[in-house]
């Protein structure tokens, strides 16, 4: 056994990976990323692209490495001083980061590099600032939707014409994706005389509950928080009534249904995904969830549709709700320009769309090229365009204490949708607590701004 | 006077009592084994079945390949920690505890008394000066902490309040007859440490090496909030890392994963079973 | 106060023997001890220098929903998970102690769960509880149907999350039975004997002489207990990451979020503070009512 272990010292893997032999002398840049699987390999080509153009004029070299739970870590790595250089965060980080000083600001590199404003669509240009700095860049964005399976649509044409729908279009209002997914939701008694829900039409779960949590009530016409007050809005009617939609499916499923169907479907990136599986008629996803039907369920690749998630709103279409992944620089990089030509090399149109394509995503550059339309692997690759570029597009709220605000948020909707707590007294709670939270910072934060 | 009939009931009854009990132990290894083997089709299935119609032992093979497991980067960093760890814990405990129990000194009880209570102090109250005493040491002295795996077996070759607390007990068995003698011949009191302590205490070594070993294998606040580069994790912090991964839950694989970081634990302790249950009897000494 | 030569000379060596622990715990414990008094009082976020504030952190943890609530959750898990944990292992431990057959063999296996790392006990664990694909509702769906029951969402659910919780922490605590074990060895045969001449079934026989006996042992479990309760943190970070709805968002949890997910370091080590209190309040309190009924053989 000793011998074992001294084997393992001895010859066991190193901690450094090696470079290669021609490119030792040059300036390594530490790259952090949070996809695996084909999402790291397709960046991993834009990495290889770089290394061999720009990377290898310049001498910089890339080194891009996966990591889970990649925010926390960054923000602690960075408070310890041993920060990456670049770091493939989300957009809630901008402000989060920015706000704490975290974050070297970028606006003279991207200038210098041709990147300003009208470059980007305006929502995602908007988010990628905080307090007058830019933060960050945009390695790719999202913008989501809604998904339905067509093919459920016509098999059950007689149950959804018998509701008073259409089977020939998809939802347009949250009133009639209620009443398209009652139509359409199946269950079955086990031998206990247990009802469950076989089929859903639509079910707030995961991953759709990830954007619910600070943006669902965006399609109520409201917000959570209003940036110009510096005020948490959660006790607005809109945003009670968004909380209030997502109650109905305990309500009229049974108090344990929903998280019951959640838990007990197969994990998302397998044929048992509940959407590729048609346990899940209707979702709200972003775009490249036609890559991940196409790879598990090729033969579903003609049943779906897309189309803008319907709005409580009369008149107010195109809503959307757009996070992005970010590539931005922790303060105390020693490279900054270095790190910069990277994240400014990924930006360039070419790189830009080819990345976008292989993850099957939109893009978040004002010009987009037919090619890029024409040839994307999402057929509905048009209407997620549309909807970026839409008025009604909106980022995540940019708000400081987002972390804490989504900690509660969370709670809520895992609280609601198990019909364990009644949303307006835990809105009205989040609300006085919350906002308790964010003086406080604004308090410190001027405090110490006076030193 | 108990009937003989009554005793042999009551033996029986003991004896359903603990087979059952054990069970109820065994059975998750027994669950966690099954799963592992299973094709992923037969993961889903409701009611879950036992024996998998094939065995799928790739699954260990891919649980080890995955690209976001680095089961032997992180089987020899847990190794290193832990093997430095139980290096310097060993041989600094024994040297305070010698402290501790061979040499009168004003003031020694209430160092112990100290010392002893440091063990009270919960890990939280500690780890957030800590990690910005490590940043501040990092940017004040060549020492650098983090970005490395110093934070975890650093602090251990400078004695650890249980282990000292054990060794010393057990020093105070050695009769001082064996001390005056060595003393008498002209010895150091290094040298008595070193050649008649230290010796005459090897089962008492052991438990603290085994122990001091168990606990690098299994901790996880530690590496969690002190090790910051991916290559350097631990077998429990990469663990949680699969576990933690987003989208998917590749149950059958977390548990061949899970089999692999129980069984050198499981193989040491059948290898050191005596010195195992010695040792976590002498830590619940009376008193 | 004047020291003999000697003693002075012992003096020397015996801080030599002990300096690598004074020096470890100058730097290890002391100093961040004193730190952490200093952060609890500031506001600070590891990425700017620290700022005095004063007692305000402490005012705000008073109003913090969220700080109760954990501390009620800890306590709660205590309360169930405490009791049944002592109870339990000595329980079992008295069942060890009688002479069988395959007593070793049954020892082992009852041990084997405590040497489980939790990352992997905690893996399997969420798998077995899992409300529609877990084993323990497998068993349990035919039994409980029988009474028209429906079978419990175990983590999925606040009402039985933390008690899930104990119920895994109970199938662990291997080490627990053990230090019984070796309790019980220590119980004078004659003590029994004695008992048995004088007509005392097993009952009164377990009552009088064997608890009396092993108090000690029972109170050494219970302030390890009482130590190790307060700090519980793997299991829900592994298993439930505080949910559903924060019911099993534990106290060490939430001083963790705060430091290193919201880099509020001096709320955080106000926080520990009030930790080391409590744990110091209820150590007290035991040692306190240990002299009612803790019984020291005479020594």
């Amino acid at each position: 056994m000793v011998f074992g272990v001294v084997y393992v010292l001895i010859f066991g893997p190193r901690s450094e990976p090696a470079l290669p032999p021609d490119r030792r002398s040059d300036l390594v840049i530490h790259y952090w990323e949070k996809w695996l699987g084909p999402e790291a390999e397709a960046m991993q080509v834009i990495v290889d692209d770089f290394n061999n153009s720009v990377g290898r004029e310049k001498h910089i070299y890339v080194e891009m490495m996966s990591m889970s739970d990649i925010d926390q870590k960054t923000l602690v790595a960075t408070a310890g001083g041993v920060p990456p250089d670049v770091a493939g965060l989300w957009d809630p980080m901008v402000v989060q980061l920015g706000s704490l000083g975290a974050l070297e600001p970028l606006e003279d590199l991207a200038k210098a590099h041709g990147i300003t404003d009208g470059f980007y669509k305006p929502v995602f240009w908007n988010a990628c600032h905080f307090n007058g700095h830019l933060y960050s860049l945009v390695s790719t964005p999202a913008a989501v939707a809604l998904f339905y399976n067509q093919r459920i649509f016509h098999e059950d044409a007689a149950k959804l014409r018998a509701a008073g729908l259409d089977p020939n279009r998809p939802p347009q209002t949250i009133d009639e994706l209620d009443r398209y997914s009652d139509a359409l939701t199946e269950f079955v008694t086990d031998a206990q005389g247990q009802r469950h829900v076989s089929r859903a039409g639509y079910m707030p779960m995961p991953p759709d509950y990830d954007w619910y949590v600070t943006s669902i009530p965006l399609w109520f016409g409201d917000n959570e928080w209003d940036s110009v007050t510096h005020r948490f809005t959660l006790t607005d009617p809109a945003v009670l009534q968004a909380f209030r939609w997502l109650e109905s499916f305990p309500r009229k499923l049974g108090e344990d249904a929903v998280s019951e169907f959640s838990t007990s479907q197969g994990s998302f990136n397998s044929p048992q995904n509940a959407f590729v599986a048609g346990t899940l008629v209707m979702e709200m996803q972003g775009p490249w969830m036609a890559n991940y039907i196409h790879h598990l369920r090729p033969s579903m690749d003609h049943d779906w549709a897309a189309a803008p998630f319907p709005s409580d709103v009369p008149g107010v279409k195109d809503v959307t709700y757009c996070p992005f992944d970010t590539l931005m620089i922790p303060r105390g990089c020693p490279h900054i320009p270095e790190a910069f030509e990277f994240i400014a090399f990924v930006n360039r149109q070419d790189e830009m769309e080819k990345l976008c394509m292989m993850h099957c995503k939109n893009s978040p550059l004002t010009n987009v090229s037919e090619y890029f339309l024409d040839h994307h692997p999402n057929p509905y690759i048009r209407v997620f365009e549309e909807l970026s570029a839409s008025p009604n597009a909106h980022m995540t709220m940019q708000c400081p204490v987002a972390q804490e605000a989504g900690g509660d948020l969370t709670a809520i909707v895992q609280g609601v949708l198990a019909m364990e707590i009644d949303p307006k007294i835990a809105l009205e709670q989040a609300q006085v607590s919350l906002q308790a939270k964010y003086d406080e910072f604004e308090k410190n934060l001027k405090r110490r701004m006076r030193q | 006077m108990t009937s003989n009939r009554s005793k042999s009931l009551s033996k029986v009854a003991v004896y359903a009592a603990l087979i059952v009990i054990c069970g109820m132990a065994i059975f998750p290894f027994a669950w966690m084994i099954s799963t592992s083997l299973k094709p992923d089709t037969q993961l889903v299935e409701t009611p879950p079945r036992w024996m998998p119609s094939e065995f799928a032992w790739r699954n260990y093979k891919l649980a080890v390949t995955n690209e976001a497991t680095h089961f032997p980067l992180w089987t020899r960093n847990t190794l290193i920690i832990a093997t430095l760890a139980v290096i310097g814990t060993t041989f600094s405990s024994a040297i305070v505890a010698y402290g501790f129990a061979r040499i009168r000194f004003p003031g020694r009880g209430a160092l112990f008394a100290i010392m002893l209570s440091t063990m009270m102090i919960p890990f939280p109250v500690t780890m957030v000066p800590l990690f910005s005493i490590f940043v501040w040491m990092g940017k004040h002295t060549p020492i650098q902490w983090l970005g490395t795996t110093r934070p975890l077996w650093a602090p251990a070759w400078f004695g650890s309040a249980f282990s000292i607390f054990l060794l010393r007990q057990f020093f105070t068995t050695i009769p001082e007859e064996l001390s005056e003698a060595a003393r008498i011949d002209g010895c150091s009191e290094w040298g008595i440490f070193w050649r008649i302590m230290l010796p005459l205490s090897r089962p008492a070594l052991s438990v603290v090496a085994l122990f001091t070993f168990l606990w690098a294998w299994r901790d996880f606040l530690g590496p969690l909030i002190f090790l910051q580069r991916p290559t350097q994790y631990t077998l429990t912090l990469g663990l949680q890392t699969f576990q933690s991964q987003h989208g998917s839950t590749p149950w059958n694989q977390l548990m061949a994963a899970s089999v692999l970081v129980i069984l050198p634990v499981l193989i040491l302790f059948f290898i050191a079973q005596k010195t195992f249950i010695e040792g976590i009897a002498t830590t619940g000494m009376k008193g | 106060m004047t020291f003999t030569r000697g003693e002075i000379r012992n003096l020397f060596k015996g801080l030599a023997f002990l300096s690598p622990w004074l020096i470890g715990f100058s730097v290890f414990m002391l100093l961040p001890i004193v730190l952490s008094l200093y952060y609890s009082l500031s506001d600070y976020n590891l990425l700017q220098k620290p700022v005095f504030i004063g007692t305000e952190n402490y005012r705000a943890l008073a109003s913090d929903g969220i700080f109760w609530h954990s501390l009620r959750v800890t306590l709660l898990y205590a309360a169930v998970s405490v009791p049944l944990g002592l109870f339990m292992s000595l329980g079992v431990a008295l069942l060890l102690n009688v002479k069988l057959f395959a007593q070793p063999i049954f020892r082992t296996i009852i041990f084997l769960p405590s040497l489980v790392p939790t990352i992997a006990a905690a893996i399997l664990w969420r798998w077995m509880f899992n409300q529609r694909l877990g084993i323990i509702n497998g068993v349990l769906a035919p039994v409980l149907g029988w009474f028209h029951l429906p079978t419990p969402p175990w983590l999925d659910s606040s009402n039985w999350v933390v008690p899930s919780l104990a119920l895994m922490s109970v199938w662990s605590a291997g080490n627990t039975v053990v230090i019984y074990l070796a309790g019980l060895q220590d119980v004078p045969r004659d003590l029994y004997e004695a008992a048995e001449l004088d007509g005392a079934g097993p009952i009164r026989r377990l009552w009088n002489v064997t608890l009396p006996m092993i108090s000690p042992v029972i109170f050494f479990n219970l302030i390890m207990a009482i130590i190790g309760i307060l700090q519980v943190f793997d299991t829900p970070f592994m298993m439930t990451k505080g949910g559903p709805n924060r019911a099993s968002y534990f106290y060490t949890y939430y001083l963790y979020d705060s430091a290193f997910t919201y880099l509020k370091m001096g709320y955080a080590s106000a926080m520990a503070w009030i930790q080391l209190l409590l744990v110091l309040a209820l150590t007290g309190i035991a040692f306190w009512s240990s002299k009612r009924w803790v019984y020291y053989q005479g020594k």
